[in-house]
């Protein structure tokens, strides 16, 4: 290696070390603020406690917030999953006109501005009749979530080598018990990689869900930006610090299941 | 005569393993040397040595007078053909042989006209502006060595090129390429495990065998005097008796087997552990006059071969008795014991624990 | 950023197979293509038919140039910054092997796991003038005194690149990770210096990744709305946050819906240029 490749791989490591620590800011931030006695944000804390995590059962909305985010984000995963895969079987096996028009169409929400999209559905459901704030979250979060599901979905389809299923067949197997034995063990990769993502997807989401709240009903970052502009104090960093945790453990899983590589290729 | 490149004790190691050991070779100017074995053999590290890619632990290489060991590759004006041809995908077909050229501020027109040329001579100029991708792999394999001779490298380095090829691809290729380096008098040094595609392109062999090279011959001496079991075993077919030699002198043995007293060419101490090698086609069939060794085995295959025949014969353990001939005499079937006759003069001993 | 779609040869049912896509494309165009379209439609229709009366007014105010100014001066920014960042952590990520490739993944993906909330909310801590970076800046000399950052462009960038940053990355070493090594060293013994190497190998072959990584970048930039409004607050609007506003506190349904129109004709702007940057650099290639 020459004088200037040493050079230049020296600054890709000391950029990706700079760029780790950048990343990792905020996290490692609302960790030490969350542990911090002080109610003022200052760091480092004068002082360690553990009284904002105490004050976690307390607060007022945290865990209804809480439950209707985990409920729509499950719930709108599923049904994302169930459509999704679905669509990309079509997708990839059938031939009819249109297909890639249909595929842009159902990957675009991930491109679009959500708040654009979150007002086209407030206005378009008052015009359906739709009230309930849960059920029109609901329907907005498989919006969300779906193009993360056909979009994986689809990538791993068109690798997938058709070919193994006529191999299942000659070997003894009716069609769908082929499907089950060889397909689905093939897709649960990406099963897994896109339903994270659209579940992550679904709990973070912000623009679409505001427009869809009411006294009763509140996503999780609605509750939590309430907070922020009402009352800000380490308690965020508290439930922030809460979700970091939840993350990570969901992360380990993943990383179980199918590798952080795999993760990374969505 | 120098050579034109040397390499001088080259050494290479991997975490613990070492891949080669102290290797020493010279090439001339304008020949064409094959570096011949199995995987593992250190063949494609000693070539990546040589072309820079590599750092040795030990040993130096020269090129034309000058010490290279340490010129990183683009210094070095080797051309490389890679295995899986490594043609840019992004760029068409003449771009890539004009990479090279490019690279060395060549003019414009300098660089047009060595394309067209390069590309007239692998066949390749109707698909000059087609990108590889599309490309079969022997047109491929045609744009990878026009790449890598435009730009008139000192010496051309090959790693297993045709190995991707069928087979009559590979033998008009192999035509094709010594063809193209006699007329540009390009000196090459080609990495293969195919030992027919070594004895075929050569001008010498270097047969390698864990980290070290056991001969360095011209391909003749290699087929008909392997200098260990190795090189006999390796490249092409031989029948093997072992035994025991019993009689020693004037450069010949007389070695005790299964099928009865063998001499052959070697020298060893009586007592000692030996085999006796014989190629197929040093080896007669049937009862005849005046031959020194003459043994009885029955008939197990006959594999034709087109313009031979090949016979393999049932012998005594760890033994194989081959015979190659032109045509198969009348009468001969599996299971009847012929008598198979050869001069001790083709027959070479080895020490029987060099038995790879 | 289109899926692409391979066709495979089968002679078997091949209609009864199409029909799978029905339920997801019927639900799509009823929940969220149709909402879209009644937006536009909405959008340009007065009293009296069709108008572009409310863009007119829009557009006349200079104010409103500013807002459209700074959403899109912000996305550059944002963009430009996570590019010079992320395309060299592309490369590290698709060099490294073993815990330290697996500490690079988790820096990646575990603020993404994290929601956006939680991390506006943590950089408003940070830009403070008693903050970590202020006190940073201080140390290295860059400044001369604590200089607060959060309210400014500055730590808005800062934030939204943190935030973004992944979505840079990724997209750029999916692309890394699929460049043969041999290309390289093709080049060197052909007599490439280590530069010409970059620049006519690398570079090109990486175009595809960086495209798709600035699109997506980009168009997630100028949606942004959680970012500014905990970062920068009232007096930067960008048009997300003015359409927050004038739902949210001003109550004015029809100016966030012309602003939303606009920032969605923005946005497809940007995702049917680089649509066809993209198919561009394929044909080249």
């Amino acid at each position: 290696m020459t004088r200037i490749e040493q050079s230049a791989t020296f600054a890709v490591w000391v950029t990706a070390f700079l760029a780790v620590m950048f990343l990792l800011t905020p996290l490692v931030v609302t960790i030490a603020v969350s542990f911090g006695s002080s109610s003022v944000f200052t760091l480092p804390p004068p002082d360690w406690s553990l009284k904002w995590y105490a004050r976690l059962p307390a607060t007022k909305g945290l865990a209804p917030s809480l439950v209707t985010s985990l409920e729509i984000a499950s719930l709108s995963t599923l049904i994302a999953l169930l459509l999704g895969t679905l669509c990309a079987i079509a997708l990839v096996r059938g031939r009819f006109p249109g297909q890639e028009a249909i595929s842009t169409f159902l990957v675009s929400p991930l491109m679009l501005p959500g708040l654009v999209i979150g007002i086209a559905m407030l206005q378009a459901f008052r015009e359906l009749g739709l009230r309930g704030a849960w059920a029109s979250l609901l329907v907005a979060h498989v919006v969300i979530t779906l193009p993360y599901v056909v979009r994986t979905v689809l990538g791993a389809l068109s690798l997938f080598d058709f070919s193994l299923i006529d191999a299942a067949r000659t070997l003894g197997c009716s069609y769908l018990r082929a499907l089950r034995k060889v397909l689905v063990p093939s897709l649960a990769p990406a099963f897994v990689t896109s339903g994270m993502f659209a579940f992550l997807a679904s709990m973070d989401n912000y623009p679409i869900s505001i427009f869809f709240t009411d006294a009763w009903t509140k996503t999780l970052p609605i509750q939590m930006l309430q907070y922020v502009e009402e009352s800000p104090d380490p308690i965020i960093a508290a439930i922030s610090t809460g979700l970091i945790v939840l993350a990570v453990l969901a992360l380990l899983v993943a990383d179980r299941l199918i590798g952080l590589r795999r993760l990374a290729e969505f | 005569m120098p050579d034109f490149l040397r390499i001088a004790g080259a050494g290479k190691s991997f975490a613990a393993t070492r891949v080669l050991g102290d290797v020493t070779l010279g090439v001339g100017r304008g020949e064409f040397v094959s570096l011949l074995g199995p995987s593992g053999c250190g063949k494609t590290t000693l070539l990546r040595i040589v072309a820079g890619l590599l750092r040795p632990d030990a040993g130096s290489v020269y090129l034309d007078g000058e010490d290279i060991t340490t010129r990183p590759p683009h210094r070095r004006d080797i051309g490389v053909v890679f295995q899986n041809y490594a043609l840019f995908p992004h760029l068409t077909v003449a771009e890539n042989v004009a990479f090279g050229l490019e690279a060395r501020r060549a003019t414009r027109a300098h660089t047009q006209a060595t394309v067209a040329r390069f590309l007239d001579l692998v066949h390749m100029r109707d698909l000059a502006d087609r990108s590889v991708k599309v490309l079969s792999g022997g047109q491929q394999q045609r744009v990878a060595v026009a790449r890598a001779l435009a730009v008139r490298p000192k010496l051309l380095l090959l790693d297993e090129p045709f190995s991707a090829l069928d087979r009559k691809l590979r033998e008009t290729m192999q035509i094709e390429l010594k063809r193209l380096l006699r007329e540009l008098s390009t000196t090459a040094v080609f990495v293969t495990h195919d030992q027919d595609e070594a004895l075929m392109m050569s001008d010498r062999i270097a047969v390698m065998n864990r980290g070290a090279i056991e001969q360095f011959d011209d391909p003749a001496t290699i087929y008909h005097r392997p200098a260990t079991a190795f090189v006999l075993s390796f490249v092409g077919m031989s029948t093997r008796l072992s035994g025991s030699v019993v009689d020693a002198g004037d450069g010949q043995v007389l070695v005790a087997t299964a099928h009865g007293p063998v001499r052959a060419r070697g020298a060893f101490p009586c007592g000692a552990k030996a085999f006796v090698g014989v190629r197929p086609e040093r080896m007669q069939l049937g009862p005849g006059l005046g031959r020194e060794n003459e043994i009885e085995v029955p008939l197990r295959d006959i594999v034709f071969q087109g313009s031979k025949v090949q016979l393999h014969f049932t012998a005594a353990a760890g033994d194989q008795v081959v015979v190659e001939t032109v045509q198969l005499p009348l009468g001969f079937e599996p299971g009847a014991h012929i008598k198979v006759g050869f001069a001790s003069n083709d027959a070479m001993a080895f020490a029987a624990e060099a038995l790879p | 950023m289109t899926a692409k779609v391979a066709v495979a040869r089968r002679r078997e049912p091949v209609d009864r197979v199409a029909w799978l896509a029905l339920p997801a494309v019927a639900y799509l165009v009823v929940a969220y293509g149709w909402p879209l379209l009644l937006l536009l439609a909405r959008g340009v229709t007065g009293p009296t038919g069709l108008t572009l009366a409310p863009f007119a007014s829009f557009f006349a105010d200079p104010f409103h140039w500013q807002v459209v100014a700074n959403t899109i001066k912000i996305a550059a920014l944002v963009t430009l910054v996570c590019l010079l960042i992320g395309y060299p952590t592309a490369f590290a990520l698709a060099w490294s092997a073993g815990w330290a490739q697996l500490v690079l993944l988790a820096a990646i993906i575990l603020p993404l796991s994290v929601g956006v909330v939680v991390k506006a909310f943590a950089w408003q801590i940070v830009l403070r003038r008693d903050g970590v970076v202020a006190l940073a800046m201080v140390k290295l000399g860059i400044s001369s005194e604590p200089v607060r950052l959060l309210f400014t462009e500055a730590g808005l960038v800062l934030g939204a690149s943190n935030v973004f940053l992944p979505f840079m990355i990724l997209p750029i070493y999916s692309v890394v990770k699929l460049i043969d090594p041999r290309l390289n060293e093709a080049g060197a013994t052909l007599g490439a210096t280590p530069f010409y190497r970059f620049k006519r190998i690398v570079l090109p072959l990486t175009l595809p990744g960086i495209l798709t990584g600035v699109v997506f970048v980009f168009s997630l930039s100028i949606a942004m709305y959680v970012i500014p409004s905990l970062l920068i607050g009232d007096r930067f609007q960008t048009l997300a946050t003015l359409i927050g506003r004038s739902f949210l506190f001003m109550r004015n349904e029809q100016l966030g819906s012309t602003t939303a129109l606009v920032l969605l004709a923005l946005a497809v702007f940007v995702v049917a240029g680089s649509s066809i940057l993209a198919r561009r650099l394929e044909r080249s290639q």
